[in-house]
């Protein structure tokens, strides 16, 4: 029994149960997580010592490698054996074919959902990604010694909607709950933010393995707002990597296409001399060649840094472009923040340099940020820290729209807009009597819907007939937290509502997902009604709790009656929630749900009118 | 309640934008969905909603034409769609005269300048006819208004040429 019990005023006396929840740094060469712990953010250790987990899958006989044991099949076994699978996901086989023509992997699949042949069976990048991010949950779990409620998932700020997508699909199939998809640049920005204390305008300037984003942010009292987003979603180290390694097929005398096996040696090679150049004047490069010989050249740092010019004056191009956007000048920006490993790379920082004149903020740990940010943000998202009086402003970094007559393209959300955000547009019929309506949705800055990033097509069904322009049909565009768009349409002017059928152009839907957890779960003997049920029961504790706490501050707003009908339902969802009635759960989820829709209105306004009036306060 | 009255503001053009700032922020901080995370889907479909309203409400009020817009809707005033022709010739002749200017931009001797030169008369322009129409804006009678909403038109005229004229500087700076 408890003698005394201590309680700071104003605090509940409950001590507050820590939620288990962790940010992820799904990198293109690298990988890593993070978690709060005693109030500050780090990275989490795997069993030996190490905390870079190298984003790579190798399907071997004896099951699947992630990591540095995936590694070591790299150059041995190549098409078995998937690195940068962040270069695939949620991509086209033309747009991937085009980009690195020289990949070791055989492609099978359609189009839009391309697949790789390996020993064990097709995988597609979704499946790859998802692999590392287990990997990642398993060591949280073991080091944080619990279960996760859920996860920060970060992606490169450049990513389209079918990448964002398909990079939550990738997290859903590793058993994580996502809490928020988060811009990497934003979340160096928080880690940076939170650490140095300073305010003002800030850039990010990050450059990964494969992917490069500048973000200009204005840090106000912990306010990260992003003001522009611009980059490049396929410039990265890697392409380092490749404009080395085609200088050196070509000192080499070699001709393409090359054994996988070579191929890979070359990255490797190419990649390693990379890194060697950041601080060696020139290096050593031996090959072996398909026919047993060796072949050695000498790589000087100035000859790299003439292969990659023009790389980073891409990047700095997009630096211009994004300040502009974000209607800031260079002067202005107090810090440029330096993120991802490719930044080591001297000639970038020297550019960066000269480009913002300044020297850039190199002191925090460029492969690690990234991960400690999204920690960050998870303890927050989690409810570790109600009082946090951070608030992120993010915006789309690529304009949202509709194809219209003769393949042009209507913008219904510009970029760099901030999320969430919900824009509608009104289009009508050109035809007599015409009943269905095509809807092609698009992502991209060009005005030609060929020069865009194809979303999905809809088709708006049911149209009642009337003449030609009578008809009003309703597009609406949502974009929420996490960047993901959701389009649906409708024909108003007759009240009537018409059907409307989803068919995403890239990534996998509802149901393939699905199928693959299924098989995922049959592959580890996992039984599948055991953890639904789990999920529900976890789902349900869930929404007692919330609706336990949102009763505690906000009983006044609701009538006896009200507040009856609610705890009714409530206490039917605890005591449904403690048999094995999966589905009876899940109902009961439903109705309370229903039963607080017009509580949570009414919460949410009054907060509203609270945050108003007390600025009125603060005026007086 | 309209998106002043939703800040707390007064409904005039001429806005305290860092008060609007502040409580766009503010209010952001009641409602974002990054408040919701763990909250029941309910409160984070809402969050998701009123988080949306209060963007474009700040966004409606934070740029000057589209305050404008939103003002003159606010009034009833009738806004012309973009398809429905011009009856001021003087003006449309200055578009021509205007576009003709932009396209030899890039034949000039020192092009820098020429992008120089023509961003002074385009923001000249610009400014005047804003003027004009912030002060039709402030009598806010019938007529005053539809003359604001006549020049809100012309300006977004302007604001096209300018990212015309921003379009051509990028292309002019990469090439």
């Amino acid at each position: 029994m408890a003698l005394l019990q201590i309680a700071e005023p104003g605090q509940s006396t409950v001590p507050h149960e820590h939620r288990l929840a962790v940010g992820i740094d799904l990198g293109t060469t690298n990988s890593l997580v993070a978690s709060v712990l005693s109030g500050e953010a780090t990275t989490l250790k795997a069993a030996d010592g190490s905390d870079v987990l190298p984003s790579i899958v190798s399907y071997q006989n004896d099951g699947t490698l992630v990591g540095d044991a995936a590694k070591a099949h790299a150059v041995t076994d190549p098409e078995n054996t998937i690195v940068s699978a962040k270069r695939l996901i949620g991509r086209s086989l033309a747009d991937i074919q085009a980009k690195y023509p020289s990949l070791p992997y055989q492609f099978c699949g359609d189009e839009n959902h391309p697949e790789l042949v390996t020993r064990k069976g097709k995988v597609n990048p979704v499946q790859v990604s998802s692999e590392v991010l287990s990997t990642l949950r398993s060591r949280a779990e073991a080091s944080l010694a619990g279960e996760l409620v859920g996860a920060v998932i970060t992606v490169p700020a450049y990513f389209d909607d079918a990448q964002r997508q398909s990079t939550k699909d990738a997290a859903k199939l590793a058993g994580l709950n996502v809490l928020r998809l988060l811009n990497e640049p934003t979340a160096a920005a928080i880690a940076y933010g939170l650490d140095s204390g300073k305010e003002g305008v800030i850039a990010v300037y990050d450059l990964g393995g494969g992917t490069f984003d500048i973000s200009i942010l204005r840090l106000n009292k912990g306010v990260f707002e992003v003001l522009a987003t611009g980059g490049d979603s396929a410039l990265g180290g890697d392409d380092f990597d490749l404009a080395i390694a085609d200088y050196l097929v070509e000192q080499a005398g070699l001709t393409r296409p090359l054994s996988p096996s070579l191929e890979r040696q070359l990255t490797m090679q190419a990649c390693q001399a990379k890194e060697t150049l950041s601080s060696a004047e020139s290096c050593e490069i031996t090959l072996e060649l398909e026919d047993g010989k060796k072949w050695q050249h000498e790589l000087s740092k100035e000859t790299f840094e003439s292969l990659i010019q023009k790389l980073v004056a891409q990047t700095l191009r997009a630096c211009r472009r994004t300040l502009k956007d974000a209607e800031v000048t260079s002067d202005e920006v107090i810090e440029v923040v330096m993120v991802g490993g490719s930044t080591r790379v001297p000639l970038v920082r020297k550019e960066v340099e000269s480009f913002f004149k300044q020297p850039p903020l190199t002191s925090i740990d460029p492969d690690k940020v990234v991960a400690i940010g999204a920690a960050t943000q998870a303890d927050i998202l989690a409810g570790n820290k109600p009082d946090s009086e951070m608030l992120l402003l993010d915006v789309i970094p690529l304009s949202l729209g509709l194809e219209t007559m003769g393949g042009l393209v209507e913008k219904v959300i510009s970029r760099n807009t901030t999320i969430p955000v919900a824009k509608a547009q009104e289009f009508t019929t050109f035809k007599d009597g015409q009943t269905a309506m095509a809807i092609h949705v698009l992502q991209g800055e060009r005005e030609l819907v060929d020069a865009c990033r194809s979303l999905a097509r809809f088709e708006l069904r049911n149209i009642p007939p009337m003449a030609a322009g009578a008809a009003h049909i309703r597009v609406t565009f949502k974009v929420d937290a996490d960047g993901l768009l959701e389009v649906s349409a409708m024909e108003k002017s007759t009240g009537v509502e018409a059907s409307i059928e989803v068919k995403p152009s890239f990534g996998l839907d509802e149901s393939q997902i699905a199928n693959m957890i299924k098989d995922s779960m049959a592959n580890a003997k996992e039984d599948i009604q055991a953890r639904m049920l789990k999920e529900q029961q976890v789902e349900a504790a869930r929404v007692i709790e919330a609706v336990q706490s949102a009763l505690d501050s906000d009983k006044a707003l609701l009538s006896e009656e009200e507040l009856a009908v609610i705890e009714n339902a409530l206490s039917t969802l605890a005591e449904v929630a403690k048999t094995n009635a999966t589905d009876d759960i899940e109902k009961q989820i439903e109705v309370v749900n229903q039963a607080t829709a017009t509580f949570a209105e009414r919460r949410m306004d009054s907060s509203i009118r609270t945050a108003l009036s007390g600025q009125s306060v603060d005026k007086v | 309640m309209n998106y002043f009255q939703l800040f707390g503001l007064e409904e005039k053009f001429n806005l305290d934008t860092e008060r609007l700032a502040q409580v766009y922020q503010k209010l952001q901080r009641s409602v974002h969905p990054d408040r919701f995370a763990h909250a029941s889907s309910q409160e984070q479909m809402l969050a998701v909603q009123k988080s949306s309203m209060i963007n474009d409400a700040y966004q409606s009020l934070k740029n000057p034409l589209k305050r404008a817009e939103y003002m003159l809707t606010l009034r009833g005033t009738e806004m012309p769609n973009e398809q429905a022709s011009f009856k001021d010739n003087m003006f449309l002749m200055r578009q021509m005269e205007l576009r003709e200017m932009l396209a030899e931009v890039k034949f000039a001797d020192d092009i820098d300048a020429a992008i120089f030169e023509a961003t002074q008369v385009l923001e000249i322009e610009f400014e005047g006819l804003f003027k004009t129409m912030q002060t039709q804006l402030a009598d806010n009678t019938e007529e005053a208004n539809q003359l604001a909403s006549d020049n809100l038109r012309k300006l977004k005229f302007y604001q096209k040429l300018h990212l015309e004229l921003d379009r051509l500087e990028d292309f002019l700076f990469e090439t």
